[in-house]
């Protein structure tokens, strides 16, 4: 009697199990995924290789990386930073954009192209891959400085907010475009960025612009990157040999004029 | 001239859905992104660099004269993601290439993809991540 009772029930859960590892083998679409999104993750830890995904930013903001000569809507520019932004425009149009000058923070951000996260004991560097551009983003709790001359990539500190890392950056030398579509940044700009990691796969930053001389009014983008586990950064540095080459293979291919390396302070 | 010369010996391959923006050193909007073409020319030149390599080809006419097309594409960084090498393409090889074209009417494009000798085909490479299909 006892025998009888046992085969039946040693099939059957040999049976349950077999069936139990086929699903586990073939579910490899939907469970699998979402696994992968609710895996646990250190939301404090920004290290790896971040790819914009610009698709994802909300509709209705500034686009800053609508390249085709139509961004729509425009930020709320003052008079003067309309202007500049046209002269800027006109000289994108020509082809002249081409220099190895250091893009500024916010134009690497909004290059279609991706960057790294190091972390050290009192900094979060970026490592942008287009142009080789490095940034230090100070967490050892320090402030701006007051003896520090403006540069391209500006002076940037960061602190956490929660699990938000809060960064406020100025000391711009405004010699740089905001985005490659010629939005003008000044010296007056006081850029703040609220960064976060919204799953495991995927870093959302909320930036907002302030700079009186060329907007009327501080402006937000909301832009996200996709974590890249299998990529390594690859070497992008400018040398100007290279691009007066571009010039001249492509640009004036085209009838374009190109940059006038005849006058080298040119922007 | 320019239609004539795509008419002749290039395909039309009609509206080709590019999530790739506009990002050349051109002026942004100097390339017909709406209009991809395709033509088979040999290749004369494959010039690997930053900021972004081209692809010269000889393409004939329909009045048999050969043009010398310049088609640039992204930067190496790009096109090694995409599965290429500076060894993909060499002087001589007979290809299949897809390019938006100049607006002004020059022998001059930025690659979308290629079919290579081979029989294997190409992307141009993507500029950040696409929307899922």
């Amino acid at each position: 009697m006892r025998k009888s009772f046992l085969g039946p029930a040693i099939a059957l859960a040999t049976a349950l199990a077999f069936l139990a590892v086929a699903r586990a083998q073939t579910d490899h679409s939907g469970a699998a995924k979402t696994n992968a999104r609710n895996a646990a993750f250190d939301p404090r830890d920004f290290t790896g290789i971040w790819n914009p995904a610009p698709f994802m930013q909300p509709k209705g903001e500034v686009n800053p990386l609508d390249l085709g000569g139509h961004p729509n809507p425009l930020p709320p520019f003052t008079p003067a930073g309309e202007a500049t932004y046209l002269a800027n425009a006109k000289f994108i149009a020509a082809g002249a954009v081409l220099d190895c000058d250091p893009f500024g923070v916010s134009r690497n951000f909004f290059t279609p192209r991706p960057f790294e996260i190091l972390l050290t004991r009192d900094r979060l560097v970026q490592h942008f891959e287009y142009y080789d551009n490095w940034r230090e983003i100070w967490t050892d709790g320090r402030k701006f400085p007051a003896e520090v001359d403006p540069e391209y990539m500006g002076y940037s500190i960061g602190h956490w907010d929660g699990d938000t890392f809060v960064v406020d950056s100025a000391l711009y030398n405004g010699k740089a475009f905001l985005t490659w579509q010629g939005f003008p940044i000044s010296e007056s700009m006081h850029q703040t960025e609220r960064w976060r990691r919204v799953d495991p796969e995927t870093l959302k930053i909320l930036f907002t612009f302030n700079d009186p001389v060329n907007y009327a009014k501080p402006w937000s983008v909301t832009f996200f990157w996709k974590l890249r586990k299998d990529w390594v950064m690859d070497a992008h540095p400018c040398t100007l040999s290279a691009i007066k080459e571009y010039d001249e293979r492509v640009n004036h291919a085209d009838k374009l004029p190109g940059r006038d390396y005849g006058n080298p302070d040119k922007k | 001239m320019k239609n004539k010369l795509i008419n002749g010996i290039g395909l039309v391959v009609g509206l080709l859905v590019v999530c790739v923006p506009m990002f050349a050193h051109h002026g942004g909007s100097d390339y017909d992104v709406q209009h991809p073409i395709s033509l088979k020319g040999t290749v004369t030149e494959f010039f690997w660099s930053n900021p972004h390599c081209q692809v010269f080809l000889d393409v004939k006419d329909d009045s048999n004269k050969v043009v010398n097309w310049t088609i640039e594409t992204l930067a190496p960084a790009v096109l090694r993601r995409a599965g290429w090498s500076r060894e993909t393409l060499h002087s001589g090889d007979h290809i299949t290439i897809t390019f938006v074209p100049s607006k002004k009417g020059t022998p001059v494009g930025m690659l979308r993809k290629v079919l290579l000798p081979s029989g294997e085909e190409l992307s141009g490479g993507a500029l950040g991540e696409q929307p899922p299909q």
